[in-house]
C-alpha cells in the first residue's frame, strides 16, 4: 500500500511502508520536460552536487560519513520516463534496527540528502569551478563510453535515428557538445530555476512510519521558494522517415537492431496485451525469436525485444554474423507475421501472462525494485499499481494479444556491422 | 534438518546433507512471494583435468559452459518450455570454479524444484543437439571477444599466470569447443555433478522439509563417485609479465591493475583472507582514502574507477580497473600511496569506520535474494558458513591489513593491462 502527500505545490512524498527488508531507499527526482536545451545541465546536476556540502566539502568527506552511516550509498539519478527526464538522488541505507545499539541512519540520512541538494560548495555564489570542469570530463567520459557496450550502443543508435524528431531521440545524458559548453554559471543558475519550477517526486521504501519520514523531508522543501510550473502531458511517438542504416567497425559479432512502432502506450487499455505480445514475441527464452533464430537456426547467441510502453516503441536486438543480416532480419519479421496471423499457442500466452505476473509479484520483495516502479510508473502515465496490472495480465485474451500485434509497424533497421580494418 | 538463527542479521538458515551426499541449504523468507533455487556444482572452467575412477581425462577447454548449454536438453525437448508453463524462468552461469543452474517463480515451487533437480542430474546429448550448439557458443565467443571488460580481465590473467588455467577463457575458442562431443560431455557430468559435489540452495518462504524431501525423491540414495580434480600447478609469486595490452573499439583507454594474491585455500581462513583483502583495498585505494581524492581531483581516474579482492579456486588478486588517460601514472601513484599509508599506519578510528561500512553494505546485500543465493552456495564450497560473517569483521585487525598491503603491493606481483582504444587519442 502506498501513501502519498503533498509537501508543497508540485513536490509529493509516496511511502511504501514495509519492515521485511535490511534496507531502506529513498529516490528524490525534480522532473524535466525533455529536452536539448535541458538534458546535459540534468544529468550533470547531481554529479557536481555529489562533490561536496558546506559541512561535507569534498568526495573524501562524504565517503567518510556515509561509512560512519553503516556504509549508506548515494547516487546520482537521471532517468528518462517518455517525454520527461528526471534529475536527482538515489539512496540506500541500512535499517537502523541492524546499527549498534543507539545509533540512527534514517534521520542523519534524511538530513545528508537535503545538505546535498540545498547545501552545495559555493564559491562566489556559484559552483565550484573545479567541481563543475571535472563532472563535464566525467560525464563526457561515461557518453562516450557507451560505445564499449556494442549492443547498447547499436541500439542508442537505432532509437537516434529512428526518434530523430520526437524528444525519445534526445540521448538520456544529452549531446558532448552541450555538456562541452555548459560552465559553472550556466548550471547554477540551471539549479537554482528547477528547485523553484519542478515537480519533485520523492518516494521512501523502509520501515519507518511516514509521519516520521514527511517530517523529517518538510524541513527540506520549507527552505525553498517555490514557483511551480506544470509538466506538459506525455505525447505518442513522432517517427520521422523509415530508414535501414549499416554502420561499420572493427568488431567480431554484428549487432542489427530493428525499431516497430505502435500507437498503444501505456496509456492506453491495449499496453498489457502489448507487454504480452512482447514476451511471446522476444521476452524471453522461450519466445518466438529466441526459439526460432537461436534455438533452430543457431544463428546468434543474444536475441530478444522490449516495448517502450512510454512511447508505443517495440525494438529487437540480436548479436549476429555480419553475413546474416538479411537472413535473420527476414526471420524476425516472420515471426512477426505469425503472431499477427494468430499463430500463438495457449501455452505461450500462458507462459507469458505467469512470466508477466510473477515479476510483478517479485516487485513487491525488492526496496529497489520498488522504487524502480512506483518512481515511473505514474510519471510514464501507468495508473495501475502491481496488483490491478496483475489482474489485468490475467484478464487478457488472445484476441486482444493478435489486435495488438497487427497495430505494430516496423520501421528503422540499424545495423552495426563487423569488418576487419 | 538443522535450523540455525543468526540474532544479527535476523536470518535462518536450515541445513541437511541428504544420504547421497547432497547439501541442501534454506534460508526462509517469509512474507516474500519470490523464491529463488540454486542447484549448484563445484565444478566451473578451471577444472577441465582431472581423474575419474582411476583414469585421467583432459577435456577441451570451454567444457563446463557447454555442458551447462546442452544439460537444458531432455528427451522430451528443452526443459525452458516447462518452467515457462509453469510461470517461471530457468537459467545458469558458468563460472571459472562453479556452475550453477537456477530459476526464480512465485508459485508451482514444487513442480519447478523438481524440474530443476531432474534436468541437471540428466545427462541426455545428441549428436544433432551438440553438434548445433557450436553456432550459438560460436556467437556468444565473438560476443565476449568484443566485450572490453572481458578481455581486459582475460588479459591480466594471462599477464599474472604462468601455469593456473585461469589463463585460459571460460567460453573456450571456436577450435577448443570444436572438439566437444557428447562422449566429452556424458564423462564431465559423470565426474562432477554427483550429490555429493553439489549444494541445493533455495531462498523464499518455503518448508524447508520439503525441499529437503523433494531432493531426496528425484536424486534417490545412490553415492556416486566425483572425479579428482588436477592440482594446479605451483603458481610463482612474481607475475610473467609487467604489462600487457591491446587495442579494440573503446572510447578511452582502460584498465586493470592486478596484484598476485596466495592461494586463500579453504575454511574460514580463506574468507579471513577476502575480508583482509577487500579492506585493504579500501584503505589503500577506495573511495574513502586520501589517494582516491588526490587520484579523482588529479583526474587521473574518474567515477568508473573501482576496486577489491577477488578469489577464485587456488588463487586471488587484488585488484582496480577503470578508464584513464594514463593508466601507468595510476600504477605509480598507488605504489606511491602505499609507502605513505603504510609508513603512517591506518588510523584505528578509520579502520573501525571501515569495517561498520563494509558490514553494513554486506547485511543490506541480503536483501537480494540472488546475492544471498549465490554466497551461500559460494562460501559452502569454500568449507564456510556465510551468515557467520559479523563475527569475522570483529575479529580482524588492522595489523593484519597492513601486513598484507606491505607484502602484496609490490611491483614484482603486480601487473598492468590495457585496452587502448583503435585510434590514437
Amino acid at each position: 500500500m502506498t501513501q502519498s502527500l503533498s509537501l508543497g505545490p508540485g513536490i509529493r512524498l509516496r511511502c511504501i511502508p514495509d519492515s521485511r527488508f535490511k534496507q531502506g531507499c529513498l529516490s528524490l527526482q525534480l522532473v524535466r520536460p525533455m529536452c536539448r536545451q535541458e538534458a546535459s545541465l540534468n544529468a550533470l546536476l547531481p554529479a557536481v552536487l555529489l562533490r561536496g556540502t558546506r559541512a561535507y566539502p569534498d568526495l573524501r568527506a562524504i565517503t567518510l560519513h556515509l561509512d560512519d552511516l553503516y556504509g549508506a550509498s548515494v547516487g546520482t539519478l537521471v532517468r528518462r520516463v517518455g517525454d520527461y527526464q528526471t534529475t536527482g538522488l538515489y539512496c540506500g541505507f541500512m535499517e537502523d534496527r541492524f546499527a549498534l545499539e543507539g545509533d540512527a541512519i534514517l534521520a542523519p540520512m534524511l538530513d545528508f540528502v537535503s545538505q546535498l541538494l540545498l547545501e552545495p560548495v559555493l564559491e562566489e555564489g556559484c559552483f565550484r569551478e573545479d567541481f563543475v570542469q571535472s563532472e563535464k570530463k566525467n560525464l563526457i567520459a561515461t557518453i562516450e563510453s557507451q560505445l564499449n557496450d556494442k549492443r547498447a550502443y547499436a541500439m542508442e543508435q537505432m532509437i537516434r535515428v529512428m526518434c530523430r524528431e520526437d524528444s525519445f531521440g534526445i540521448p538520456r545524458l544529452g549531446e558532448i557538445a552541450d555538456v562541452e559548453a555548459i560552465t559553472a554559471k550556466s548550471l547554477y543558475d540551471h539549479y537554482r530555476k528547477i528547485l523553484r519550477e519542478s515537480r519533485v517526486e520523492l518516494l521512501y521504501v523502509g520501515s519507518a512510519p511516514e509521519e516520521k519520514v514527511a517530517a523529517l523531508l518538510q524541513r527540506l522543501f520549507d527552505r525553498i521558494e517555490r514557483n511551480y510550473v506544470n509538466l506538459p502531458a506525455q505525447t505518442p511517438l513522432r517517427t520521422g522517415p523509415e530508414s535501414d542504416t549499416i554502420m561499420e567497425m572493427d568488431v567480431s559479432q554484428g549487432k542489427l537492431c530493428m525499431g516497430l512502432v505502435s500507437p498503444v502506450t501505456i496509456r492506453e487499455e491495449g499496453f498489457v496485451a502489448m507487454q504480452l505480445l512482447n514476451y511471446i514475441f522476444g521476452g524471453g527464452m522461450t519466445s518466438k525469436l529466441f526459439m526460432e533464430i537461436r534455438e533452430k537456426q543457431s544463428l546468434c547467441y543474444a536475441i530478444g525485444s522490449g516495448f517502450h510502453g512510454s512511447k508505443g516503441l517495440m525494438t529487437v536486438s540480436a548479436g549476429i554474423d555480419s553475413a546474416m543480416k538479411e537472413a535473420v532480419q527476414q526471420a524476425v519479421l516472420e515471426q512477426l507475421a505469425l503472431c499477427r496471423k494468430g499463430e500463438i499457442t495457449q501455452a505461450e500466452l500462458t507462459a507469458a501472462q505467469e512470466a508477466l505476473r510473477s515479476s510483478l509479484l517479485a516487485t513487491q520483495d525488492s526496496p529497489g525494485a520498488l522504487e524502480g516502479y512506483y518512481g515511473t510508473a505514474a510519471l510514464s502515465g501507468l495508473a495501475m499499481t502491481p496488483d490491478a496490472y496483475i489482474r489485468a495480465v490475467e484478464a487478457a485474451t488472445m484476441e486482444q494479444i493478435v489486435t495488438a500485434a497487427k497495430t505494430l509497424t516496423p520501421h528503422t533497421v540499424f545495423f552495426l556491422k563487423g569488418v576487419s580494418t | 534438518m538443522n535450523r540455525q538463527y543468526y540474532p544479527a542479521l535476523e536470518e535462518t538458515v536450515c541445513r541437511e546433507v541428504l544420504p547421497n551426499g547432497l547439501t541442501v541449504l534454506v534460508a526462509p523468507r517469509p512474507g516474500f512471494r519470490k523464491k529463488l533455487a540454486y542447484f549448484a556444482t563445484d565444478f566451473g572452467a578451471i577444472h577441465r583435468c582431472f581423474t575419474l575412477e582411476g583414469k585421467a581425462c583432459e577435456a577441451p577447454q570451454g567444457v563446463a559452459h557447454y555442458l551447462e548449454h546442452k544439460l537444458f536438453d531432455m528427451p522430451w525437448g528443452e526443459v525452458s518450455a516447462d518452467f515457462a508453463a509453469l510461470g517461471a524462468n530457468p537459467n545458469a552461469f558458468t563460472s571459472y570454479d562453479m556452475t550453477a543452474y537456477y530459476f526464480s517463480c512465485t508459485e508451482n515451487f514444487a513442480p519447478c524444484l523438481k524440474l530443476l533437480l531432474q534436468f541437471v542430474s540428466t545427462a541426455y546429448f545428441t549428436e544433432e543437439s551438440v553438434a548445433k550448439e557450436q553456432g550459438i557458443i560460436g556467437q556468444e565467443i565473438d560476443m565476449a571477444a568484443d566485450s572490453p571488460d572481458s578481455r581486459i580481465f582475460e588479459q591480466l590473467m594471462e599477464g599474472m599466470y604462468a601455469g593456473h588455467r585461469i589463463r585460459e577463457t571460460i567460453l573456450g575458442t571456436r577450435e577448443t569447443i570444436a572438439a566437444i562431443t557428447p562422449q566429452v560431455l556424458e564423462t564431465c557430468h559423470r565426474a562432477f555433478y554427483s550429490p555429493q559435489n553439489m549444494v541445493l540452495c533455495v531462498v523464499g518462504d518455503v518448508d524447508p522439509e520439503e525441499v529437503a524431501a523433494l531432493a531426496r525423491q528425484v536424486l534417490g540414495d545412490e553415492i556416486c563417485p566425483v572425479a579428482q580434480k588436477q592440482p594446479m600447478a605451483e603458481e610463482p609469486m612474481a607475475c610473467p609479465e609487467s604489462r600487457v595490452s591491446t587495442r579494440m573499439e573503446v572510447a578511452m583507454p582502460m584498465f586493470q591493475l592486478g596484484f598476485k594474491c596466495e592461494d586463500p585455500g579453504k575454511g574460514e581462513q580463506a574468507v579471513r583472507q577476502e575480508i583482509i583483502g577487500d579492506l585493504a583495498a579500501e584503505a589503500l585505494f577506495g573511495e574513502s582514502s586520501a589517494l582516491y581524492l588526490q587520484m579523482y581531483e588529479d583526474g587521473l581516474i574518474d567515477s568508473s574507477f573501482g576496486g577489491g579482492f577477488e578469489t577464485v579456486d587456488g588463487m586471488s588478486i587484488l585488484t582496480c580497473s577503470g578508464d584513464s588517460e594514463d593508466p601507468e601514472r595510476v600504477k605509480e601513484a598507488i605504489l606511491a600511496g602505499l609507502e605513505t599509508l603504510l609508513k603512517e599506519g591506518i588510523p584505528e578510528a578509520d579502520f573501525l569506520r571501515m569495517k561498520r561500512s563494509a558490514l553494513g553494505r554486506r547485511i543490506r546485500d541480503l536483501d537480494s535474494f540472488d546475492s544471498t543465493c549465490f554466497r551461500l552456495c559460494a562460501y559452502h564450497f569454500t568449507g564456510y558458513d556465510y551468515p557467520e560473517f559479523p563475527a569475522l569483521y570483529q575479529s580482524v585487525q588492522k595489523e593484519e591489513v597492513q601486513a598484507f598491503l606491505r607484502r602484496v603491493v609490490t611491483r614484482q606481483r603486480s601487473c598492468l593491462s590495457v585496452i587502448y582504444p583503435m585510434k590514437e587519442v
